[in-house]
């Protein structure tokens, strides 16, 4: 079986830097509340049905257990690490976002290609005065996503992306 | 870039100006609402009763195991419900052409009207079944913009059908170039001066010298027949029907002779592998017959066409379908060799367009000689300097490789792990050494696969194109215009951080929306994303 040929220098190389833009700090703790509501109400689901379990086989305990670690991770040790990795950065040219925590995704689309500019806050986000933003493109693969912004930046991020895509002519396909 | 857009050249004439009116009626500032044609009211029963057989059945049989006298009026009932449901899609369905857009209305209790702007509209397919042949009515369907809906009118008069498309792409064409001076504007004063041209109520242009003849691309050669049973995507239909079939060998008589006759015992030790060798032929030669039809009705008489801007594809034996493209909207082409076809030569042909059907790909030439397939890829690709079909790939590299035999290694073990815990768990004796042998099968299978996949795996960016192959068994070289990319996603699971690679996305309006370069190492693939889009990455890369 023949070698295949290593690695190509001839072609392009390039390193995306960081994005500039945090999210706002207030998500960590919007984060932590919205994600505690959902596992607490099921932690204390499951502790109810081991609690009522009688005659207890051991690995009844172990599952609680791992429901506890379950419970805990996506609350204490998800949001600040979320914060640090969710970055972003609009130009007048283009959007690009980082996100994702175990497996990275980073997203860029030109403003040229821009479909919608949506921001939508839940009842939880209005009471942190958080908003999100999420870019659409004629691409079903494509929507780029920016959580939990500050309510005022989004606003004004929507009304900047709308004036640059607003100029655009074409049907961005 | 903040002007208005130039007035579209229809704005000052209606869009029928000088030609001839619906109906012979004097010109109508708004067009007429009209209906499907009368002989609608003859297809529409078959499709209401089609919807209604099985239930109906299911009903009939359930009354008629009680007795109940109930159940001799269930053919009428059946029948006259089907002419009245069948009817009603006619009286409820009206459509028009305004100057702007082409409308359907249609429902009873929920109404619904549906407006595809003419400057939006991207296809127009015809499709005729067999009952709608012999009366001479077509099924069409327009596709507009980035939507998956799309508009369809049941039944149009056949030769209506065709001035309909070729009216409704014409002026999408204009529209989307609006200082074009042909067309029906511009023939407007022509037109008029001789009237009723055409009995075509849509006002068909009249050819002008901007319609040159329709050339075509490729025609059906019934020598390609030899690739219909190399293609396996229709092998769950065959094996389908040969398990039902499978449960009359019962019945084969090889059996009955070993049980009634102690003379033909030594024919009877045989039995079993007559039995599975007559089996496979079987199998084979209905495999062979059942591919080979379905290729000559589904492929009956293809056709396709370059006609102006348009892509037009025509088949079917009993169906017949006119499938037409506006070639500015094909982002690009799939060239797709199954294993199969690989050694004789064979290929399948796609293109991938924006606003057409579900998934955005049309199959435009069956499994086809290689050559073919490419001549006419190039083609409908305007037949780029960089030809992007033949060219070579770059591959993607030993870390890629790698992982490519790392995940198949690990089904083999989970195949293993799998096999283990039958041994343990069935109540009957089987061999211990049972996962090993499935473990070594599985592993040497899997090497073989990794291999043929890292082999396939490749990419390239040309002056126009970005030309993708991804890890797979099947061959599947996806082309897509660089200018067809609206975005990218890069992505890196954690694995493939730990090797330094990445998966980039080029998101696109057209096709399955995306094509995916699987495992580059990561500047790599930023550094195509940039090359293929220049500009865009510009302020996010790092000095």
């Amino acid at each position: 079986m023949p070698e295949p040929t290593t690695e190509p220098t001839t072609q392009p190389t390039a390193v995306l830097r960081e994005p500039t833009n945090l999210v706002s700090p207030r998500a960590v703790s919007y984060w932590r509340l919205s994600s505690g509501v959902g596992t607490g109400v099921a932690w204390i689901a499951v502790a109810l049905t081991w609690f009522l379990w009688d005659p207890r086989p051991w690995w009844a305990s172990a599952l609680l257990l791992l429901a506890a670690v379950a419970a805990v991770v996506p609350t204490v040790v998800m949001p600040p690490v979320r914060y640090r990795i969710h970055r972003w950065d609009v130009t007048d040219v283009a959007v690009h976002t980082r996100s994702g925590w175990i497996t990275r995704e980073e997203r860029i689309a030109p403003l040229s290609r821009v479909q919608t500019v949506d921001s939508t806050q839940g009842a939880l986000m209005r009471l942190y005065g958080l908003r999100s933003l999420t870019v659409t493109t004629a691409s079903a693969a494509g929507p780029i996503t920016i959580d939990c912004l500050d309510a005022d930046v989004a606003t004004d991020l929507v009304a900047h992306l709308t004036a640059v895509t607003g100029a655009e002519r074409g049907d961005a396909t | 870039m903040t002007q208005p857009p130039p007035e579209p050249p229809y704005a000052e004439q209606p869009p029928y100006a000088g030609q001839p009116p619906y109906a012979g009626q004097p010109q109508a500032a708004e067009a007429e609402w009209q209906r499907m044609d009368v002989r609608y009211l003859v297809v529409g029963p078959f499709a209401a009763a089609r919807q209604f057989i099985v239930p109906a059945g299911a009903a009939a049989i359930g009354l008629g195991s009680t007795g109940s006298p109930w159940a001799l009026l269930a053919l009428p009932v059946f029948v006259l419900a089907s002419a009245l449901l069948g009817a009603v899609p006619w009286l409820t369905t009206y459509f028009r052409v305004t100057p702007t857009a082409f409308e359907v209305r249609r429902g009873l209790l929920n109404r619904t009207r549906l407006t595809a702007p003419l400057d939006r509209v991207r296809s127009v397919d015809l499709e005729a079944s067999l009952v709608s042949r012999v009366l001479g009515l077509t099924k069409v369907s327009v596709g507009t913009g980035v939507d998956d809906t799309r508009i369809e009118l049941e039944g149009i008069a056949k030769d209506d059908g065709e001035s309909l498309r070729r009216f409704l792409l014409t002026r999408s064409r204009e529209a989307a170039a609006p200082a074009a001076p042909t067309g029906i504007a511009g023939t407007a004063g022509t037109a008029a001066a001789e009237p009723s041209v055409t009995s075509s109520p849509y006002g068909a242009p009249p050819p002008s010298a901007a319609d040159p003849e329709p050339v075509e691309l490729a025609r059906i050669d019934w020598s390609w027949l030899r690739f219909a049973p190399l293609s396996l995507a229709r092998l769950a239909v065959v094996a389908g029907a040969f398990g039902f079939l499978s449960q009359f060998v019962n019945d084969i008589p090889v059996w009955e002779t070993r049980t009634a006759q102690d003379a033909y015992a030594y024919v009877a030790a045989q039995a079993l592998a007559v039995v599975l060798v007559v089996a496979a032929v079987v199998a084979l030669v209905a495999w062979v017959v059942i591919a080979v039809a379905a290729f000559v009705v589904q492929w009956w008489n293809l056709r396709l066409v370059r006609d102006g801007d348009n892509l037009r594809l025509t088949a079917g034996l009993f169906t017949t379908r006119s499938t037409s493209v506006d070639e500015k909207r094909v982002r690009g082409v799939r060239l797709t060799e199954p294993l199969l076809m690989r050694p004789a030569g064979g290929a399948e042909l796609a293109t991938l367009a924006t606003g057409v059907g579900e998934g955005g790909t049309t199959t435009v030439l069956p499994p086809c000689p290689r050559e073919v397939a490419v001549r006419v890829g190039e083609d409908v690709l305007g037949s780029p300097a960089d030809h992007p079909l033949t060219v070579d790939l770059a591959p993607h590299g030993r870390p890629a490789r790698r992982r490519q035999h790392v995940e198949q290694q690990l089904g083999s073990l989970v195949l293993a792990v799998v096999a283990a815990i039958a041994v343990g768990a069935v109540p009957w004796d089987l061999p211990w050494w049972l996962p090993l042998v499935v473990l070594a099968v599985a592993s040497a299978l899997g090497v073989v696969v990794a291999e043929a996949q890292y082999r396939n795996l490749g990419h390239r960016l040309t002056a126009d194109h970005l030309v993708v192959v991804g890890p797979s068994v099947v061959r599947r070289r996806e082309v897509l215009e660089s200018d067809g990319i609206i975005g990218w996603v890069v992505q890196q699971s954690f694995f493939q951080r730990r090797l330094g690679l990445a998966t980039l996305v080029a998101t696109t309006a057209a096709g399955g929306e995306k094509v995916v370069v699987v495992d580059l190492a990561l500047p790599v693939a930023v550094g195509l994303a940039h090359a293929a889009t220049p500009g865009v990455l510009d302020e996010f890369l790092a000095a």
